[in-house]
């Protein structure tokens, strides 16, 4: 999950106007009234003839896309995003009328709060029968009505086993003085908070001006040890030899284990939470069917195991994860050991404080 | 009241323009109206916005996010912003001067090559180019294993992710945006005016001192802005090559209208920036005595 | 300051220069003597101003040596030389007023700040600049700046000025005046002056002696008149006034007498003293002002006929185109002395009086 990386090159494209946009889409008449669910019926709602795809970069494969089109003669227009909030931000503006967006399971939250997502009709996406039990009725979408899983991870500790012997278990572990310099974190507000909030006992969730200011402390100590702050590519510190130890997302773990089994994965003994992004069609999407199609299509376990060769996050498809091979389903950072994870919710206004704090911190080293 | 009044535009040099100096202007105010006025009005008018729980702005009059800029962490942003920016322009000014001055004086033919040499690296994407070198630099990169190779050193320097490098990022980035104007007005510079210093006693530091420094003037000033201001708001090499260890006030603008999801803030931090670089360039221009 | 004659101020000695294939000077040897005024004259890119420029310091001999009172300086960067150059573009400090430009080379030399506003002083008094003390060089005429720019070289007091035709870009009127208040200057201060121009009449006019140059080689070394009567070669003949170039048979000899058929036109008899032995053939200069007409026979060296085929009108003079019975044209020039009295003109047949010492022995080119 390149976000951050994908975030410069957007804004740099800004900066140098050569952001490219997908046409928009001709009203797509033969999509389904707005609210978007029309009951099953006989004659099927037929799609319209393209589906204007805002995702992720690096985060669907282009066979994917290809295969979809050639089935359905639908043309998908992909159009990338970095992080969350610049999609929230593009969705807002209403420039193009996206017809499935892929957003993390706070968001989700936040959308359905503010009541910009279509329920999904599940006659259209039979496979949904092929997620994992366990990540359905969630609390972001606690009915399922609006999302289905895309990848799901978890943020746990990568350590170089070549380098450091000693047995590394939680956050604590990773930021002692000893390491100083030799350590790759997440360069994300929240994701640091939340760990300095699992390290003392309270839940990633609990974000508030208290907790805030009594996790500053540790968090202060923390960033004066690390070396790099990286959320696009931190395996690149790892691989470069910059580091030895770090926090990261389990993709990149993942392909730091495939790479070289000195890579270990560790999820934090504090508590470890598990992220969840999704498929969800905005209300104001013209192509609503042949979104749900898109949707089907991926949740074919075949489909589904391209996407996890790519990308080796969690795969929510039970079906199929069963196609994949027991060297990659043994790969300890994408299947991690079963366990109750929390999930990140919504936490509105807030978020500028955490901010604050972190740059704070970070201005103050 | 002359005769001459139906022919208005041939007297135009010295008054407003007329219709036809409009016309030819029309394509440039037009750009600088949609792409430069219009972004910075809509800023000027979120920076005394607020935003809601998804991060949209809403449109309610407040002081709030500018009292916030004046927050110490920010200010000592700031600072230390300018404090990079600054040591960035010194090395790209020490660096670049001799380059410039050394095409600007090479024989034509030479001349069209070496500049272009200057500009190839433009060709790259930048991106690309800020990843070669966090590749030179790593702990086991090129230029460690040269030096170790040399025994120049015993252990691998650690450059990459630290303020060395991302000052040796931004020098690499800005020293065309120096070499470029100095090479302009060294390229104007009569020669024989270098020739008459030597001529007259002035050995080579002082008739750079007196007589080339002080002609070529305009090109140091047009350099020095073009490094200095767009190094203070760079992000992506203090992320990339720094490791986003010290956040520059760039970051911290970039990070508001990303992750943090607060426009307004992030428009009120830009629209301080931009009076500070007003403030600069007004008393850059202002304090020019050589304007004849 | 010493203006004794046989003291050489600069020594040339053997210097060739070449710039890639072409050789700007080629094996020059000239000695300036000390207080006199010496011109470099020749066509555009005969050397000259390579010759200058390799006295003054701005290019390096390839091969030979320079001296400057004694001193070898041939590897002496300009500034240390004990020469000023006035610039043929003047070359001011265009950030600098008239003050500051005089007094440049001396604050370089480091003289004490109320000697050198003295001698600025004086300087500015000598070229009549009084009162333009400080303007900036864009806001004075042509010839104020020439005056500074020989102002601002004579303030340090060289030992040589070297002059890169500095009247050329002044108009006709002013430069005469120009001429005349250099070789003044030149003759008060008693430094020696190196004077390059292309000008053959500015070279007359102001000069103690003159290097003729062409093609890197100076042809002729003399004071004005020996130059003008006695040219060596065809080239300084015609580069310096007008000539008839002739080239004839050595028809007898007895001594320096030597007596020429000229090709279709007259034997002429001449005082030859450089006439190798058993030279068959011989090219004479003769300036068309030398030649005597008569409309009778005089006595004379020698006495040709001939007709005038051309008459030009020229104000103070007529040019005439004289032609022999033989076919031989060659031009002649008498006064107007009086448009009263009867003179000669087209299609009259008139006898060509020349004496033995204006016929000149040339070599060609």
């Amino acid at each position: 999950m390149k976000r951050r990386l994908f975030g410069l090159i957007f804004l740099l494209g800004i900066f140098f106007g050569c952001k490219e946009k997908p046409a928009p889409t001709p009203a797509a008449s033969a999509g389904p009234g707005p609210s978007g669910s029309g009951a099953p019926t006989a004659d099927k709602p037929k799609p319209g003839k393209e589906l204007n795809l805002f995702a992720w970069s690096e985060y669907v494969p282009q066979e994917v896309i290809d295969g979809f089109s050639k089935e359905t003669g639908i043309k998908v227009n992909y159009e990338t995003y970095a992080s969350n909030e610049e999609m929230l931000s593009k969705l807002l503006a209403g420039g193009t009328n996206y017809d499935l967006i892929q957003p993390s399971e706070y968001v989700i939250e936040a959308l359905v709060k503010q009541k910009k997502l279509a329920p999904i009709d599940w006659s259209l996406v039979p496979n949904f029968k092929n997620i994992d039990p366990k990540l359905k009725g969630l609390a972001h979408d606690p009915e399922n009505k609006y999302s289905v899983p895309w990848m799901t991870g978890t943020v746990g500790i990568v350590v170089n086993t070549d380098k450091i012997k000693d047995p590394i278990k939680g956050y604590k572990d990773v930021f002692q003085k000893k390491y100083k310099g030799r350590i790759v974190s997440l360069n994300d507000s929240r994701e640091m908070v939340a760990w300095a909030l699992e390290a003392s006992g309270l839940k990633s969730n609990d974000i508030t001006p208290e907790n805030l200011a009594k996790v500053k402390p540790m968090l202060a100590e923390w960033v004066k040890l690390v070396k790099v702050f990286d959320s696009d590519s931190p395996k690149t510190a790892f691989l470069n030899g910059d580091v030895d130890i770090g926090v990261v997302w389990s993709g990149e773990a993942a392909l730091l284990y495939q790479n070289n089994k000195k890579f270990s994965y560790i999820l934090p003994e504090e508590g470890a939470h598990l992220f969840i992004d999704s498929l969800a069609i905005p209300d104001s999407a013209p192509n609503k069917v042949g979104a749900m199609m898109f949707m089907d299509y991926i949740l074919r376990p075949e489909v589904s195991k391209l996407v996890s060769e790519k990308f080796p996050y969690t795969n929510p498809n039970l079906e199929a994860r069963k196609l994949l091979t027991p060297d990659q389903l043994a790969n300890p950072a994408s299947y991690p050991p079963a366990g109750e994870r929390e999930t990140f919710r919504d936490i509105g206004k807030i978020a500028s404080e955490v901010d604050k704090l972190v740059t704070d911190l970070k201005a103050s080293n | 009241m002359t005769p001459t009044a139906g022919l208005p535009d041939t007297r135009g040099a010295e008054r407003a323009p007329g219709l036809r100096g409009w016309l030819l202007m029309a394509p440039l105010l037009a750009w600088l109206g949609a792409f430069v006025i219009a972004p910075t009005l809509i800023m000027l008018v979120y920076s005394f916005c607020d935003r809601d729980e998804l991060g949209q702005v809403v449109f309610t009059f407040s002081w709030s996010n500018y009292t916030r800029v004046f927050d110490p962490t920010y200010l000592k942003i700031l600072l230390k912003s300018v404090y990079y920016a600054a040591i960035t322009t010194a090395i790209c000014l020490v660096v670049g001067y001799p380059v410039a001055y050394w095409v600007g004086r090479a024989p034509e033919r030479v001349r069209n090559k070496l500049l272009a040499l200057i500009m190839i690296p433009f060709w790259t994407s930048f991106l690309i180019r800020t990843y070669a070198w966090m590749t030179i630099l790593k702990s086991e990169g090129p230029l460690n294993s040269l030096l170790l190779y040399l025994g120049m050193i015993s252990t691998p320097l650690d450059i990459l992710y630290t303020p060395t490098a991302v000052v040796i990022g931004l020098v690499y980035s800005y020293l065309p945006f120096m070499i470029l104007p100095i090479y302009g007005s060294v390229e104007k510079l009569d020669n024989a005016l270098v020739e008459a210093a030597f001529d007259l006693g002035a050995g080579p530091v002082r008739a750079f001192a007196s007589v080339i420094a002080p002609l070529t003037r305009p090109g140091i000033v047009a350099g020095v802005m073009l490094v200095f201001i767009p190094a203070i708001g760079m992000f992506a090499i203090t992320d990339l090559m720094g490791g986003a260890r010290v956040p520059m006030i760039g970051n911290v603008i970039q990070n508001q209208f990303g992750q943090a999801r607060d426009w307004p803030f992030g428009a009120a931090l830009g629209m301080t920036v931009l009076l500070l670089f007003a403030a600069t360039f007004w008393l850059t221009t202002k304090k020019d005595p050589s304007a004849t | 300051m010493s203006t004794d004659a046989k003291e050489v101020m600069v020594e040339v000695r053997r210097v060739t220069k070449t710039f890639d294939e072409f050789t700007a000077v080629s094996d020059v040897s000239l000695e300036i003597r000390a207080g006199e005024f010496i011109t470099l004259l020749g066509p555009s890119g005969c050397g000259k101003t390579t010759l200058l420029r390799m006295i003054s310091g701005f290019e390096t001999p390839t091969q030979g040596q320079i001296f400057i009172a004694g001193q070898d300086v041939t590897h002496d960067p300009p500034y240390r030389r004990d020469a000023n150059q006035v610039f043929q573009s003047y070359a001011l400090f265009p950030h600098m007023t008239v003050k500051e430009n005089i007094g440049f080379g001396l604050r370089m030399k480091k003289v004490p700040k109320s000697e050198a506003q003295e001698r600025v002083r004086e300087a500015i008094a000598m070229v009549s600049l009084g009162g333009m003390e400080d303007r900036k060089p864009s806001q004075l005429s042509g010839g104020q700046r020439q005056r500074v720019a020989l102002a601002r070289a004579i303030v340090c007091r060289p030992k040589v000025l070297l002059l890169d035709e500095p009247l050329s870009a002044l108009d006709a009127k002013l430069r005469h005046a120009m001429q005349v208040e250099l070789k003044h200057l030149q003759q008060k201060l008693g430094i020696t002056f190196v004077f390059v121009t292309h000008d053959q009449e500015e070279a007359l006019t102001m000069s103690d002696r003159i290097a003729v140059i062409n093609q890197g080689k100076v042809e002729q070394l003399g004071d004005a008149t020996a130059i003008y009567h006695q040219p060596k070669t065809t080239f300084v003949a015609n580069f310096i006034g007008q000539a008839n170039i002739l080239e004839g048979r050595v028809v007898s000899r007895a001594g320096r007498k030597v007596t020429l058929r000229l090709e279709g036109g007259p034997e002429v008899t001449l005082l030859a003293d450089d006439l190798p032995d058993d030279a068959t053939t011989a090219m004479i200069s003769v300036r068309p002002e030398k030649i005597l007409i008569r409309k009778q026979r005089e006595e004379s060296d020698n006495v040709f006929e001939a007709e005038i085929a051309e008459e030009i009108f020229k104000g103070a003079t007529d040019q005439l185109m004289l032609r022999t019975p033989g076919g031989l044209e060659l031009w002649a020039v008498v006064a107007n002395e009086s448009a009263r009295q009867a003179t000669v003109h087209k299609g009259d047949k008139v006898f060509c009086h020349l004496h033995f010492d204006d016929i000149v022995v040339v070599q060609g080119n």
